[in-house]
């Protein structure tokens, strides 16, 4: 099982709120855009607060099985 | 130590007196818990008719966030998907009256035109702008800059007595200094700023003169950065922010980040000194303070209810919702949804931390969230850093909420070993 998350520029505000909940996953560039660490260190739960609780939709995690 | 004079205490005590003239019209003397209704009312329907104070019983015609707007239909939404679902469709939800009827003339005086009340393509041009300097890397430029200094300087002038009262001699000064002092204005005038929050004609006097400095040479502080933003529009031409402008953001931060971090920072303080085992846990590890304040904003928010114009009809969680009403969205009673946390009445700082409502949600989430969290953090952990076996007054009156748009304690009687 692998994890991609995915950030929809447009969407993301800035706000932060996924930086609260998975501090080791997200962090902003210059524009206060979320980006995603490589690895994405943080555990499933707190990355599914962060996800969830974005406050446009701006993230989603996909769960990708490997074979 | 530090050079910053002091507040006066007694002016201090006035100007944030929760049951003076301003603070009653928001429920100020509702000392009831309004909870039990809550999860009464939510346990009956996600969404009711009617506003929340008159849900809970209140006859007086209270103001907020959308209200009193009398000629205007009211609902209220209860359960966690209700509100969340709300926040997060401001097409249906706008955040302006305008949104609904342009021609509409009223409301909320004095923020027509601000980030609150924008809505669509031009909030988020506004908000990209300040953004930047209210991300969670930019907290301790805020510390260092305009909170460390003031906590320490309130923290000095009670250390030796070995007793005090935190709710007004500390948790109330440090917003309105940390704020002010972002705008360049000194601690000797933070009062004289405060005084006009109400007034934000009075507040724009002090403003005018740093604005127009700034504008001539930029400092390390929030005016600064807001006289250099610039956007660019759709036509590719730059646009900087006019002075009126950076009045009217200025006046929504002033209003919007210091009643608020000052309760909450008191909510949170009363929770923890009325649990001393569990004040003992966080001083002993304080990496247990980020939950233990994350949990008093789910179980106790300041501001329970903010409010959305309804922009079309909607049949919403089972209620039919005529466009041109206003919906209260009850978050205190969403952050207590029994689907969402278990024991939900319980202030837990160990329960597995989870997104409440607190600071909203939507394109509208409380822009100064980072802020807030960093005066808190840098308030309650200098308290425990400096003032030893510190514990509530055993002679004086536990501190007790009250308030209904704006909840707080009153008094936070302390002693400590000095
Ligand atoms: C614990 C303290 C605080 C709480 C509980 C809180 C809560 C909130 C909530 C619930 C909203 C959304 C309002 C709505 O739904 O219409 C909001 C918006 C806002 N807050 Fe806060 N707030 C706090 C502190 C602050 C601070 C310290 C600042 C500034 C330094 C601030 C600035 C703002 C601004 C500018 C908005 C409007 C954002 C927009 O419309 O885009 N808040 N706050």
């Amino acid at each position: 099982m692998s994890l991609r998350i995915d950030v929809d520029r447009e969407s993301c505000i800035g706000s932060g709120v996924c930086l609260v909940y998975a501090p080791n996953t997200f962090v902003h560039d210059d524009d206060a855009k979320a980006v995603v660490v490589d690895g994405a260190p943080d555990d499933l739960e707190s990355i599914q607060n962060a996800v969830q609780g974005c406050p446009t939709r701006a993230l989603r995690l996909i769960v990708e099985d490997e074979f | 130590m530090s050079e910053q004079p002091v507040l006066d205490r007694d002016r201090m005590r006035e100007l944030f007196d929760l049951r003076n003239s301003i603070v009653m019209f928001t429920g100020g003397n509702y000392t009831d818990d309004p909870y039990p209704i809550w999860h009464e009312l939510r346990d009956q329907a996600p969404v009711h008719a009617g506003t929340p104070h008159e849900l809970n019983g209140i006859e007086d015609d209270l103001f907020f966030h959308g209200l009193p707007f009398p000629e205007w239909p009211h609902f209220t939404a209860f359960s966690w998907t209700a509100c969340d679902e709300a926040y997060r469709n401001d097409i249906v939800f706008a955040s302006s009256a305008t949104a609904v009827d342009p021609e509409y003339e009223g409301g909320l005086r004095g923020y027509e035109s601000s980030l609150l009340t924008m809505g669509g393509a031009e909030h988020r041009r506004y908000r990209s702008l300040v953004q930047p300097s209210f991300v969670p890397a930019k907290a301790q430029w805020w510390i260092t800059n305009w909170m460390q200094a003031t906590v320490d300087a309130l923290i000095d002038t009670i250390l030796e007595e070995g007793r005090g009262e935190l709710n007004v001699d500390f948790c109330a000064a440090i917003p309105v200094i940390t704020i002010t002092g972002s705008f360049g204005i000194p601690v000797h005038q933070a009062l004289d700023v405060r005084e006009t929050v109400s007034d934000p004609q009075k507040m724009i006097e002090f403003l005018v003169p740093i604005v127009e400095a700034r504008r001539d040479e930029p400092a390390d502080d929030l005016i600064s950065v807001l006289v250099e933003a610039e956007y660019t529009d759709e036509d590719g031409k730059i646009h900087r922010l006019s002075d009126r402008e950076i009045y009217s953001f200025a006046t929504l931060l002033l209003a919007a980040g210091s009643g608020t971090t000052w309760k909450q920072m008191g909510i949170t303080l009363a929770a923890l000194l009325q649990r001393p085992d569990v004040l003992a846990a966080v001083r002993d590890d304080r990496s247990l303070l980020k939950p233990a304040i994350e949990e008093s904003l789910r179980w106790m928010p300041t501001d329970p209810a903010f409010a959305r114009w309804v922009a079309e009809d909607i049949d919403f969680h089972g209620t039919h919702i005529p466009r041109g009403s206003i919906l209260h969205i009850n978050l205190g009673a969403a952050n207590r949804d029994p689907s969402r946390w278990d024991r939900p009445d319980e202030y837990d700082i160990y329960r597995p931390l989870k997104p409440s409502l607190a600071f909203g949600s939507g394109p509208h989430v409380c822009l100064g969230m980072h802020v807030a969290r960093a005066e808190m953090t840098t308030g309650i952990g200098a308290l425990l850093d400096r003032l030893p076996n510190l514990r509530l007054d055993p002679d004086a009156e536990p501190p007790s909420p009250l308030g209904f748009y704006e909840r707080g304690v009153m008094e936070i009687p302390v002693v400590f070993d000095a």
